[in-house]
């Protein structure tokens, strides 16, 4: 130890201070606490009850339990590959560099950051399906009968997801691009005086070259879409008859509307168990490279 | 035209489509807001809102703050962004200083510990935040959203350590020699020179904190404390066929954000690209 350190040294308990009770308080003690309760069947007003994996074979085998499950895997789908595509190609459009390009980076990333349930709200009444102005489009192009974007069960779903893949789109690009500028750009130099197009520089130099980010982004994007809760919760509370209810939402409904603490905090940990899971994979497959 | 033109062409065709994409929603919503009762249920819609062409656009946004508790819910959001967002600051940087200065055993574990907790997901840890807020007597209130930003922020201690880091040890060595406190080396040289990260931070807690909706869901249930969010949802619920009400809410509770952004944007993007590069 130095002596700058040895100078921090008799202050520095008091600095950290806050940041401890609260890593023990709103952390540590919540963490446990959650895996406690994921034992017990508990209604939040009773004495729990130690229940042993009931819970846990609840999420995963009961017939709701199983349909989230599929339901937060379809709108995984449905978001991961639409952000991801949509995200890098806005990347490649921006990246190009040319006039006014910084303005349409801008407006890119404006969604991301208006606030979720205001805009949801906004998309509600672009889904409705008499007035809604979507569904004028359709019968304008003489495209379909109206479709009930959220009261159809084979659509709710995928319409929740159409509203993040638009409001995190953005996020995802700003992420390709910063991969972009570690891009080797003579490469590209020379493989444009060799005469390659832009779909084959594309395809055999930055594609190969942004894998590490790529790859990235689609773990972002599969956490994320196992979250989900904001976009739910304003345009259909699940429905109809839990057809749009993910891992997120489920939590939030089995604990605080039908107080089954056991049950939403097994699922919390099925959701932990998942995001960690992929975030290993990820830590995994970097050490390998490196 | 030569392929080079034409390629250009390409460009700002895809450009311009997605922007009309990404506008639209945001467009619809200021357009709905503007139109009378009557000519929300005009089929098809009419695409130029009849109170934009009356002369009287702001009516509904008028409205908005006659509905109960609105004008309490600006409050609460901006109460509740601003102080979890300075709450931060001071718990992250305060953090941060030690933890870029000073590896002992403990203060490494409590640093491993507290970086492990990004693993896990909120929903993990809100039933027994529940039950600890109900013991303290803070639900219905708003310290449920403000206090534990004052004590805990993992992604903003990472990234304030990160930057601290970088910060030349022989100006702390040269201002100890100059009889600096530890707490002055931190107020006078770490803070200013952490300033860009510290505005980052600042601006992404802020806009992350106004967009919660299911810490105040859970949290809080009576309306004096609802935040905006909130509070939107509620109105949804109560008066559904109140669209142009509802959507001009709607735009009032975005507005800041969008402000905020335009404002500071590089700032904001640099933000929440480190928040998940880490």
């Amino acid at each position: 130890m130095n002596a700058v350190q040895r100078h921090h040294l008799r202050i520095a308990w008091w600095m950290i201070l806050p940041c401890t009770i609260g890593l023990v308080c709103f952390r540590l003690f919540p963490i446990l606490a959650s895996f406690l309760i994921s034992f017990t069947d508990w209604n939040i007003i009773g004495v729990p009850e130690f229940v042993g994996l009931n819970n846990y074979i609840q999420a995963l085998t009961s017939p709701l339990g199983v349909k989230v499950l599929l339901n937060t895997f379809q709108y995984a789908l449905v978001y991961v590959p639409l952000a991801t595509i949509l995200g890098f190609s806005l990347a490649l459009l921006v990246d190009t560099g040319i006039k006014g390009v910084v303005f349409f980076r801008t407006l890119y990333f404006l969604p991301f950051i208006t606030a979720t349930v205001a805009v949801a709200i906004s998309w509600k009444w672009m889904f409705a399906t008499r007035f809604g102005i979507l569904n004028a489009f359709l019968s304008w192009l003489y495209l379909s009968d109206p479709i009930a974007w959220l009261s159809n069960p084979n659509v709710a779903l995928i319409s929740v997801a159409v509203v993040m893949v638009w409001k995190d789109t953005g996020f995802y690009m700003v992420l390709f691009l910063a991969g972009l500028q570690t891009i080797d750009r003579t490469l590209i130099e020379a493989a444009k005086l060799d005469g390659a197009n832009r779909f084959a520089i594309v395809r055999d130099i930055i594609l190969p070259q942004l894998a590490p980010m790529t790859f990235f982004v689609v773990l972002i994007a599969m956490i994320n879409s196992a979250k989900t809760f904001e976009a739910t919760i304003s345009l259909t509370n699940g429905g109809p008859n839990n057809a749009s209810t993910t891992l997120g939402y489920a939590i939030y409904q089995n604990a605080f509307v039908h107080f089954d603490m056991g049950l939403a905090s097994a699922q919390s940990w099925v959701l932990c168990l998942i995001v960690g899971g992929i975030s290993l994979l990820h830590y995994r497959l970097q050490q390998r490279k490196a | 035209m030569n392929s080079r033109s034409i390629s250009v062409l390409l460009i700002y065709l895809g450009l311009l489509a997605y922007a009309v994409v990404t506008l639209f929603p945001l467009l619809w919503m200021v357009i709905t807001a503007m139109k009378s009762g009557r000519e929300l249920f005009r089929l098809p819609p009419s695409l130029v809102p009849d109170l934009l062409m009356a002369g009287t656009p702001f009516v509904n946004f008028a409205a908005v703050f006659d509905k109960a508790g609105f004008l309490g819910a600006v409050l609460n959001s901006m109460l509740v962004a601003t102080l979890a967002a300075f709450g931060q600051l001071i718990t992250c940087s305060l953090a941060g200083f030690v933890f870029a200065n000073l590896r002992n055993r403990v203060f490494t574990a409590i640093y491993v510990l507290l970086l492990s907790t990004m693993f896990f997901p909120t929903e993990v840890t809100l039933i027994p935040e529940f039950l600890l807020f109900r013991q303290l007597g803070w639900l219905d209130t708003l310290l449920p959203l403000i206090v534990p930003s004052f004590f805990v922020g993992a992604f903003g201690t990472l990234m304030m350590t990160e930057f601290f880091k970088s910060i030349p040890f022989e100006i702390e060595e040269a201002a100890i020699l100059d009889g600096a406190s530890s707490f002055g080396i931190f107020k006078d040289i770490y803070v200013p020179f952490g300033a860009p990260a510290l505005a980052s931070l600042f601006l992404v807690a802020f806009i992350a904190n106004w967009d919660e909706v299911l810490r105040p869901v859970i949290f809080n249930s009576s309306p004096e404390v609802r935040t905006l969010p909130q509070f939107l949802l509620d109105f949804v619920g109560q008066y559904e066929s109140q669209w142009t009400v509802l959507l001009a809410g709607s735009f009032l509770a975005t507005l800041p954000l969008i402000m905020i952004y335009i404002g500071c944007q590089k700032w904001v993007v640099a933000g929440f690209a480190r928040s998940s590069l880490k």
